[in-house]
């Protein structure tokens, strides 16, 4: 991990695939700015708007070095610099203030479309037409524009209206429900994946339509459905309901930890010598069972001849399971996972951020997690492209802007207003 | 509206042995891609994996392979010197090679990415591993479980009750997260091979993708250094928070975020409770106070339990949506066919199965007023495109 050397926080050309794409960016909260993050990583300009009077959320969050705090423990006058979820964020990224309930805010904010050729934004429906900015106005602005809508319900239907978070979609999409032991409450999800892959699907989205462009000379509006794309990763689940008509809602269902398609045994996570340490094992087939018993040193409860199929033993998962536990209760979760795999099984230590950011030596070895610094929060820590190219890389210039950093280039650089303009801006509380 | 997309013409070969490759192979059939599987004369393992369609076997039985594979085409090509060649030359003729596996998995097969590389310029090498193509875990094994537990995801999945190990989510998530960056890193790959011609090799970690989707668990150790704690059905966090799922009259659960400092969406709920005459003595002044709520959290929480518990679920969802609040239905998969705004946006698609019957899929993730994905469609029988694809074979123009 290198730290990148430079202080010099000026904007600077960009390399990378996306080199001299401006966005407009009006997205906030976590979808949007992580759907963005990417075009910022590849060299896009991605030109953040933000409002001083209603702080992007990431910003607000207590993500702070030295303070821990529990997510809705905030700090209710927080500096709005400090914060590290946007940082992680919104890296790479430039960033403006425009106050939008002006209408020299919102002329401002039509000049920087009119400059770019992507325009973003995942806001309550409703937000950017009540400041004109529909897709017709748009391409006025900025003809062929791309115009990314990111939501939880999409910009049609009868529940356009209804306000989604992360775990709202998990649970409306099925995604909540289909994970959990049997016959209880869904232990569901502990993040917000649906942020996370509504975002990877809205970048997707976003570079579908910059390649089509460049292909057809044609833009287009974009209208990604969090709920639809949550849907669509429920995979044979569903289909096992639409072509069986086999209702999910029935004993035994969802399998928790383990595993009927393909059929595999043991497959759970087991404990290990430290409390709440965990590791993961998984057995698909005999190869596997062999070498699993092997790498066990041949215990002679394995040879009892009623494991000695793989159905057999998926049957009889509560005697293995006792049995592996006892056995992986006297190690550590990397100690299980380094002997299974050098034997051949699929077996992995249940990790933890500090595994992963201090002693992971694959994530080392591939330089995900790299280092900047920040004007105020200092060093810090990113996560960056799991993805690896021969012939190319992430364009990683600088950390997070600071609230308005960027002001004085966009509105100067970019939009041509003089110096003394910007300052009569400032004054007027406009930006 | 039109028929052409970003990827019309573009030419992919798929050798793809789990659900990364697969889905990412489905992304881009349904989007427009000429996707070609090649499978061995078995067919591929996927074809071999549950759920089946009732009554039926065979190769065509496998809804795994059905959800993955839509709008594919499939060519069987085995391991003879002939084959082996076949496949070179259907490799040179595309514009992606999408593999999975270990590192070097390919190179078994008579694929050298280096050397067809060099023979087509063009030619993007996508290939989704487990772990990377190179590294100290490169040869490691994996699955979706083993996936999410090495990549972090999972200890923040499961219940409050730590006995209880930490619980897997239901599915393929973790191969799934992986296929979001094969397609988002083979887009960064065509946009670059736009500018200066040239493809290139995409190297896609499943272990990565992982490491990197953990929402708050990495930022909250990169700043305060602490660790989150899994929660049932709740985000991990670093102490405990109320419960979020909540019971309904007909046994179904609702997720509601109870978040005591904003003022609008509490007062919504105390009125919507109050026009139950469920409210009790939330209607206090004293409750317009944040710190009195903070303080009475319990008390409040176990209000709000019983508000829902006589409530039925669906009435609880748009009820409480049309009041502002943010409550999610959990939705069980059947539940989803039926709801009226996926139907108002005609989201379902209908799906011709093997047998000759149809089946509702899910439609395209992905809506565009210029353009219309042409997916999904039919996943392709064992060899249903064999004789096509060969017969068009070395004849086609690189690249597009």
């Amino acid at each position: 991990m290198q730290p990148t050397a430079s202080t010099d926080r000026r904007p600077r050309p960009r390399t990378g695939p996306l080199a001299g794409v401006r966005v407009a960016d009006f997205c906030w909260m976590g979808v949007g700015a992580v759907a963005t993050r990417m075009l910022a990583d590849f060299g896009a300009d991605v030109i953040k708007i933000e409002d001083r009077t209603r702080l992007d959320m990431p910003r607000r969050l207590p993500l702070y070095k030295d303070d821990p705090r529990t997510y809705g423990d905030e700090d209710p006058n927080p500096d709005p610099d400090k914060g590290g979820l946007f940082n992680n964020y919104s890296r790479n990224k430039l960033g403006v203030t425009i106050n939008m309930r002006t209408s020299r805010g919102r002329e401002l904010a039509d000049q920087l479309i009119a400059a770019s050729s992507v325009v973003t934004e995942n806001f309550a429906p409703g937000v950017m037409e009540r400041w004109g900015l529909t897709y017709e106005r748009l391409q006025e602005l900025s003809p062929e524009v791309v115009y990314a809508r990111m939501s939880g319900y999409g910009h049609t239907g009868p529940h356009v209206g209804y306000r989604s978070y992360g775990p709202v979609i998990q649970a409306v999409s099925g995604m909540t429900f289909v994970s959990g032991l049997p016959d209880r409450e869904p232990s569901g999800w502990g993040l917000s994946h649906m942020d996370n892959q509504a975002a990877y699907y809205n970048s997707a989205a976003l570079l579908m339509a910059i390649l089509h462009r460049g292909v057809t000379g044609k833009g287009t509006e974009i209208d990604v459905s969090a709920v639809e794309v949550g849907i669509n990763l429920l995979g044979p689940i569903l289909m096992d309901v639409a072509v069986n008509d086999r209702p999910t809602r029935r004993p035994g269902f969802p399998t928790g930890n383990r595993l009927e398609n393909p059929l595999a045994a043991p497959h759970g996570v087991y404990p290990c010598s430290e409390p709440d340490r965990w590791v993961a094992v998984a057995v698909f087939n005999d190869d596997d069972w062999a070498r699993l018993v092997g790498a066990l040193g041949n215990p002679s409860w394995a040879d009892d001849p009623r494991f000695g199929t793989q159905a057999a033993r998926h049957a009889l998962q509560d005697e293995l399971d006792k049995h592996l536990s006892d056995w992986t209760r006297t190690r550590t979760p990397h100690e299980v996972m380094h002997l299974l795999q050098g034997a051949g099984v699929a077996a992995a230590a249940v990790q933890d951020a500090e595994d992963l950011a201090e002693t992971d030596p694959q994530i080392a070895h591939r330089g995900t997690f790299f280092e900047m610094d920040h004007p105020v929060i200092g060093p810090a820590r990113f996560e960056g492209s799991p993805v690896l190219f021969s012939d190319m890389q992430q364009d990683n210039w600088r950390s997070a802007p600071l609230l308005g950093e960027d002001n004085h280039h966009v509105f100067t650089e970019v939009l041509g207003l003089s110096d003394d303009e910007v300052a009569e801006l400032a004054a007027e509380g406009i930006i | 509206m039109s028929l052409t997309t970003p990827y019309t013409g573009l030419r992919v070969v798929e050798l793809a042995e789990d659900p990364a490759g697969e889905y990412t192979g489905k992304l881009l059939a349904d989007l427009g891609a000429d996707v070609v599987k090649v499978e061995p004369p078995e067919g591929a393992a996927s074809r071999g994996v549950g759920p089946f369609a009732e009554g039926q076997t065979g190769p065509e039985a496998s809804l795994a392979f059905r959800a993955y594979n839509s709008t594919k085409k499939s060519v069987v090509l085995s391991d003879s010197e002939q084959d082996r060649e076949q496949l070179r030359q259907l490799v040179l003729d595309a514009d992606v090679l999408l593999t999975t596996g270990r590192s070097g998995d390919a190179t078994a097969r008579g694929l050298d990415f280096a050397q067809l590389r060099e023979l087509s310029p063009r030619l993007v090498v996508l290939a989704v591993t487990p772990f990377g193509q190179d590294g100290p875990w490169a040869h490691y094994r994996s699955s979706d479980l083993i996936g999410l537990a090495a990549g972090g995801p999972l200890l923040s999945c499961g219940y409050d009750d730590h006995e209880i190990p930490p619980i897997r989510p239901g599915g393929d998530q973790g191969y799934l997260t992986a296929a979001s960056f094969a397609h988002t890193g083979l887009l960064l790959a065509l946009l670059e091979r736009s500018r200066t011609g040239r493809g290139q090799l995409v190297d896609v970690s499943m272990h990565d993708s992982l490491a990197v989707s953990g929402e708050l668990a990495n930022p909250f150790w990169f700043y305060p250094r602490v660790k989150v704690q899994r929660q049932t059905a709740r985000h991990a966090q670093p102490s405990p928070t109320q419960p979020a799922l909540f019971r309904s009259a007909d046994d179904r659960f609702l997720y509601f975020a109870l978040i005591l400092a904003d003022q609008k969406p509490w007062q919504a709920l105390v009125d919507w409770m109050d026009s139950a005459g469920l409210a009790a003595d939330l209607v206090d002044p004293a409750f317009s106070d944040l710190a009195h709520r903070q303080r009475n959290f319990s008390h409040v929480q176990e209000l709000v339990e019983v508000f829902f518990l006589v409530h039925d679920a669906e009435f609880l969802y748009h009820e409480g949506q049309r009041r502002g609040l943010p409550i999610g239905i959990t939705n069980a998969p059947e539940d989803l066919f039926g709801d009226e705004h996926l139907q108002a946006r005609g989201f379902f698609t209908p799906v011709e199965q093997p047998d000759g019957s149809t089946a509702l899929q899910p439609g395209s993730p992905y809506r565009f007023s210029t353009f219309t994905p042409p997916g999904p469609t039919a996943a392709p029988r064992l060899g249903q495109h064999t004789a096509q694809v060969l017969a068009g074979a070395g004849h086609a123009e690189v690249g597009t």
